[in-house]
């Protein structure tokens, strides 16, 4: 039987204005110092076209700047897209790093609470996982410690241990993951935290992981896609598509 | 069906707007030394203020404290609900750009925060109603007047929020509309005063403001009920503000994730 597609994406294209530069004289530069910048188009995306079947996780790699995160954001409706569409089957959940969101003034408790209703949960949900997201982050002692006084790999493990309890507790069809942990966390966590997104992604979850991380993508994926400059390089089975990329980026350093 | 998706975004949305106000607020308060005091004394500082040049601005306005009162604190509500809104979109960039959410969240939760203390300034209301010596039931007709003004004032927030994403100059914009329209709106002094500035068309009618002052002032200084043609204008501010500064909001509210 034909499994059902739940993303579908086709000829997506996403552009930004972004600041340019252009050569001028004193006098023209005098006059657009009142003026606005120039500025130009930039497609971050050009003719972007797969789709993922239901229980499928694909792997999105490429270097910096590439349009991963803009892929995601796109699909997520985040932003819109400026050519063609994207179609989405069942309810979908994107997740980055929310560790820029925490209020630097608020204590742990405050901020547990403040980050898990924007993820989606309720006043009493997580009250009832409260404890589990402290324990998960490894904070028991400073539940009640300013964000400010923690050092910047505890803050990752409070957002990330938010975000993988509101994911278990919204229960979406869909996950997009973008870059879910940053570097700075000892082997300890960073083996608990693949665990729990191993889990994630399992079973009849369809998932986009987007990720630096060329295990996680291994451990996780069947599929791939090798974006640069906008554009799809390669798309297949994970392990191909990431033999190639490693192969170019080997051969680059 | 729809219904209830609906009525479950508004809940939604109402949470989380508690939550973000709940979070700013404790925040805001946060290593101040008087805290949340500030809410009773700053107003009263003003009502002070003004009481002592009384013979001078409030002649022949009877029950000039709670006329004040009122007019200040209704003002300050529409004044830091609007301009909390040009910033709160911005100042959330962390959120919007990384997770789908309902925009008008942010909007709600600086009303809501605005709502938190103006409780502060209601209670200091009740006091100047015994003072006076005036039923402090008529308290119980504020909510209604209130309800409407909130819609208005959210109108007017969205309207702000979508500016301040757009026009940087905008916040600087609304401070200096906002100080030229306290003094255009009969706060301290008698709402008649304004008809002898010979202008050629009433101020005071077109003045949203000035509706929703008067009518709460009437009822709870005056003990007495507003001209129909008074209540009506104010609900249509109200619900016309509120439908148009929501239908720009929804127009632009997809844009601002690349703007921030």
């Amino acid at each position: 039987m034909m499994k059902e597609k739940r993303i579908i994406v086709e000829n997506l294209s996403k552009k930004f204005r972004i600041g340019a530069k252009k050569n001028r004289n004193a006098l023209a530069q005098l006059v657009s110092f009142f003026s606005k910048n120039t500025e130009k188009d930039f497609w971050a995306l050009k003719n972007i076209s797969f789709s993922v079947k239901n229980g499928e996780n694909i792997g999105i790699i490429g270097k910096n700047g590439s349009g991963k995160t803009t892929l995601l954001r796109t699909i997520a409706g985040i932003y819109e897209p400026d050519k063609a569409g994207i179609k989405v089957k069942g309810n979908l959940v994107y997740l980055s790093n929310l560790s820029n969101g925490l209020k630097p003034k608020l204590t742990v408790r405050d901020n547990i609470f403040l980050l898990g209703s924007i993820t989606g949960l309720g006043q009493k949900d997580i009250k009832k996982k409260f404890n589990e997201i402290v324990d998960f982050a490894g904070l028991e002692n400073f539940v009640y410690s300013k964000i400010h006084q923690l050092s910047s790999g505890m803050i990752q493990r409070l957002a990330f241990s938010i975000s993988i309890y509101s994911l278990k507790h919204s229960n979406p069809d869909i996950i997009l993951l973008d870059e879910p942990f940053s570097e700075g966390n000892d082997e300890e966590f960073s083996r608990k935290a693949l665990n729990e997104i191993e889990e994630l992604t399992k079973y009849e979850r369809t998932a986009i992981l987007v990720s630096h991380k060329i295990d996680l993508i291994k451990n996780c994926c069947n599929k791939a896609i090798w974006l640069d400059k906008g554009k799809i390089v390669k798309q297949g089975k994970a392990d191909k598509v990431i033999e190639k990329y490693l192969k170019l980026t080997n051969k680059i350093i | 069906m729809k219904a209830k998706i609906f009525i479950n975004k508004i809940k939604g949305i109402l949470g989380l707007s508690l939550q973000l106000a709940k979070a700013d607020f404790k925040q805001r308060n946060e290593g101040s030394f008087l805290g949340i005091l500030w809410y009773l004394l700053e107003p009263l500082f003003m009502l002070f203020m003004f009481l002592m040049v009384r013979n001078v601005v409030g002649q022949g306005i009877p029950n000039y404290p709670l006329y004040l009162f009122l007019g200040l604190i209704m003002f300050n509500f529409f004044r830091k609900t609007t301009s909390d809104s040009i910033k709160v979109i911005t100042d959330n960039s962390g959120f919007i750009k990384s997770i789908k959410l309902n925009h008008e969240a942010f909007v709600v939760s600086a009303l809501l925060k605005s709502v938190f203390s103006h409780f502060f300034e209601i209670i200091i209301l009740l006091f100047l109603l015994v003072y006076s010596g005036i039923s402090i039931l008529n308290i119980v007709f504020y909510p209604l007047v209130f309800f409407f003004f909130c819609f208005f004032v959210l109108g007017i927030s969205f309207f702000a929020a979508t500016l301040g994403v757009y026009l940087k100059d905008f916040a600087n914009l609304w401070r200096v509309f906002t100080r030229l329209l306290w003094l255009a709106t009969p706060i301290f002094y008698a709402s008649k005063l304004i008809s002898k500035l010979n202008l050629p068309f009433d101020f005071n009618s077109l003045n949203p403001l000035y509706y929703f002052i008067t009518i709460a002032r009437e009822c709870i200084a005056y003990n007495k009920v507003s001209q129909l043609s008074l209540i009506i204008g104010a609900v249509i501010f109200s619900l016309s503000f509120f439908v148009l500064g929501f239908i720009v909001f929804e127009k632009f509210k997809n844009k601002f994730s690349e703007m921030i």
